[in-house]
C-alpha cells in the first residue's frame, strides 16, 4: 500500500515535470513576451501568498460566493434528485427542467441575474448554483435509480415504513454517486465562481485577475489561476477523504 | 395456516387493457409446521404467487389468509429469503442481519444478541464484520437466511433462494437448511426450479402449469424425517423426481 502511494506520487511528480518542461520549451521558443515561464508563474505565486494582502482578501470574498452556493446547491440539488429518483411522476415532471439546465450556458445569463439581483453577493451565488447544482441533482437521481429494487422489496417484507426505506435503503445505496456528483459540483461551482467576476460584478479572485491583465502581468494572472486550482484540488481532497469514510463498501467510481 | 382459494393475479392491466393473467384458479393449503416446495416451469407463476403471500403485491380475485386473517400487506408472522440475497452492500454481515429486528423497533442490544446467535446457527461466526463483497454466494445467502430467521417468523417464504449458486453449495444449503427446520420447525413455502430440491425438503410439493399459472398436483412425499443426503437413492425419491420430470416435461414440450 505504502509503494503504491509511493509510486503514484513518482509518476504524478514526472507528469508535472514533463508538462512544465514542455510549457517551458514552448516559451522559451515563442516570440511573445507575454507569455509567462513557469518559473515565472511559481515566484508570482509567492508573491501573490506571501506579500499580496489583496490577494488573501479577494480569495475570502470569492469563497463567500463558493462556499455559499455550493451549499445552497448541495441542500437543493441531493434532495430533488432523490425525489426525481424515488418518484416517477416527479422525474417526469423535473425531467425537462434539468435537461435545461444541464446544457444551458450560464455565462449569458449572468447579465440578466445581475440586472435582477444586483451587484452583490446575491448574484454571485445565484449564478454559483446555477452552475452547480443541476449535476448534484442527475447524479443523485441516477443513484437512487441504481438501488436495486430488490433492496427495497426486501425493506418492505420486513414491514418497513416508507422512512425507514429512505435512511436505511435509499440514502445509504445512493451515497457514491451523491458524492460523485458532489465532486463535478464543486467543479463547476469554482467555475462559476470565477466566471461572474470576470464577466460583470468586478470582485474577488475575479476583479485582481481582471487588474493583472489590465496591467499585463501574466505571470500574475497565471498564478491567480494556479492559486484557484490548487484551492479547489485541496476541497476535492477534503471530500474524497470524506467519501471513503463514508461509502468503503462501494466499487471506486470516483471521477475527481 | 396459510390458505388460498380461488386466486387470481392480472399483470399489466392499467396500461394496455389486455393484461397477462399469471395466476388462475389457485387453490392450496399449508398447515402449521410443514414445508411446502413449489415447482413449475418458468413462466408459472410460482414467484409471483410467493410475492402475493409476502403481502409484496396485491392480487386481484380470491382469498389469501393465514389463519384466518386475509393477507394485506408484510406482516410480523412472515418473513422472506431473496433469490438474489438482497443484502445491504453497505452495511457488515451483523447489520445485515440485524435489518428485520431494527426495523420492527427492538432494542439494539437485543438486535444483536438474536443476530449473533443466528450468525452463529447459519455457520458464519466471525465474519460479523464482513461485507457481502466479500463472501461467497453460499454465505451470502446464509447471511440472508439467518436475517429472515433473527425476527423468529412463524413463516419462512423462500424464493429459489439457492437458485443463484453453483450445485456443491447449493446441495451444502439444502442440508444445512434441512438440519435447522428439524430443530425448529416453521411453515416454509420453498420455491424451486430444481426437482431434487423440491422432493428432497418439501413434506409436499406442489406442481404448476403456465400460462396462466394453476395448481396441477399437490403430491405427498413420503419420506422419512430427519432426511439425510442418502434419502436421494431410495425409490420413493427417484420415483416423485420421475413423476415430476414426466409432468414438467409434457408441459414444455407442448410449449415449444
Amino acid at each position: 500500500m505504502k509503494k503504491r502511494i509511493l509510486l503514484d506520487w513518482g509518476l504524478r511528480l514526472a507528469v508535472f515535470i514533463v508538462a512544465v518542461g514542455l510549457w517551458e520549451f514552448f516559451v522559451s521558443t515563442s516570440q511573445n513576451f507575454l507569455l509567462p515561464r513557469f518559473t515565472d508563474v511559481a515566484s508570482g505565486l509567492f508573491r501573490l501568498l506571501f506579500f499580496e494582502a489583496r490577494f488573501w482578501e479577494a480569495l475570502y470574498i470569492s469563497n463567500q460566493a463558493l462556499i455559499l452556493g455550493f451549499a445552497i446547491s448541495v441542500v437543493l440539488g441531493i434532495p430533488l434528485g432523490l425525489l426525481a429518483g424515488r418518484f416517477r411522476w416527479m422525474d417526469r415532471v423535473l425531467n425537462p427542467y434539468v435537461g435545461a439546465l444541464l446544457t444551458m450556458p450560464v455565462a449569458p445569463l449572468i447579465p440578466i441575474v445581475i440586472i435582477a439581483l444586483g451587484l452583490g453577493i446575491a448574484a454571485r451565488v445565484f449564478i454559483v448554483v446555477l452552475f452547480a447544482f443541476v449535476f448534484i441533482t442527475v447524479n443523485t437521481r441516477a443513484g437512487v435509480r441504481g438501488v436495486e429494487a430488490s433492496l427495497i422489496e426486501m425493506a418492505k417484507s420486513f414491514g418497513a415504513s416508507e422512512g425507514q426505506i429512505w435512511r436505511r435503503i435509499v440514502i445509504p445505496g445512493a451515497m457514491p454517486a451523491i458524492f460523485a456528483g458532489m465532486r463535478i459540483g464543486l467543479g463547476r461551482a469554482v467555475t462559476g465562481m470565477v466566471m461572474v467576476e470576470l464577466i460583470l460584478v468586478a470582485s474577488g479572485l475575479g476583479r485582481l485577475l481582471l487588474e493583472f491583465s489590465g496591467r499585463m502581468q501574466s505571470d500574475l494572472v497565471f498564478a491567480t489561476v494556479l492559486a484557484v486550482i490548487i484551492e479547489a484540488l485541496a476541497l476535492l481532497a477534503g471530500m474524497q477523504a470524506l467519501e471513503k469514510r463514508i461509502t468503503r463498501w462501494a466499487p471506486d467510481i470516483s471521477i475527481g | 395456516m396459510i390458505r388460498v382459494r380461488g386466486l387470481s393475479k392480472e399483470f399489466g392491466t392499467r396500461d394496455n387493457g389486455g393484461g397477462v393473467l399469471a395466476l388462475t384458479d389457485i387453490d392450496f393449503e399449508v398447515h402449521d409446521n410443514e414445508f411446502v416446495t413449489i415447482i413449475g416451469p418458468s413462466g408459472c407463476g410460482k414467484t409471483t404467487l410467493l410475492r402475493i403471500i409476502a403481502g409484496l403485491i396485491p392480487y386481484d380475485h380470491g382469498e389469501v389468509a393465514i389463519d384466518g386473517r386475509a393477507i394485506t400487506g408484510p406482516g410480523p408472522e412472515r418473513a422472506v429469503v431473496f433469490q438474489n440475497f438482497a443484502l445491504m452492500p453497505w452495511a457488515d454481515v451483523l447489520a445485515n442481519v440485524t435489518f428485520g429486528l431494527e426495523v420492527r423497533g427492538t432494542p439494539p442490544d437485543e438486535c444483536r444478541d438474536k443476530a449473533r446467535h443466528l450468525i452463529k446457527l447459519v455457520g458464519l461466526e466471525g465474519f460479523e464484520k464482513r461485507l457481502p463483497k466479500e463472501l461467497s454466494g453460499g454465505m451470502q445467502q446464509r447471511v440472508g437466511l439467518a436475517r429472515a430467521l433473527a425476527v423468529n417468523p412463524q413463516i419462512l417464504l423462500m424464493d429459489e433462494p439457492f437458485g443463484a449458486l453453483d450445485e456443491q453449495t447449493r446441495r451444502l444449503l439444502q442440508e444445512q437448511l434441512l438440519r435447522l427446520w428439524e430443530g425448529q420447525r416453521k411453515t416454509v413455502v420453498f420455491v424451486t426450479h430444481s426437482m431434487d430440491e423440491a422432493v428432497m425438503l418439501g413434506d409436499r410439493v406442489m406442481l404448476m402449469t403456465p400460462r396462466p399459472g394453476k395448481v396441477k398436483e399437490m403430491i405427498d412425499v413420503p419420506l422419512q424425517r430427519p432426511r439425510s443426503p442418502q434419502v436421494e437413492k431410495s425409490g420413493a425419491f427417484v420415483e416423485i423426481k420421475e413423476y415430476l420430470w414426466e409432468n414438467l416435461r409434457a408441459m414444455q414440450v407442448g410449449e415449444s
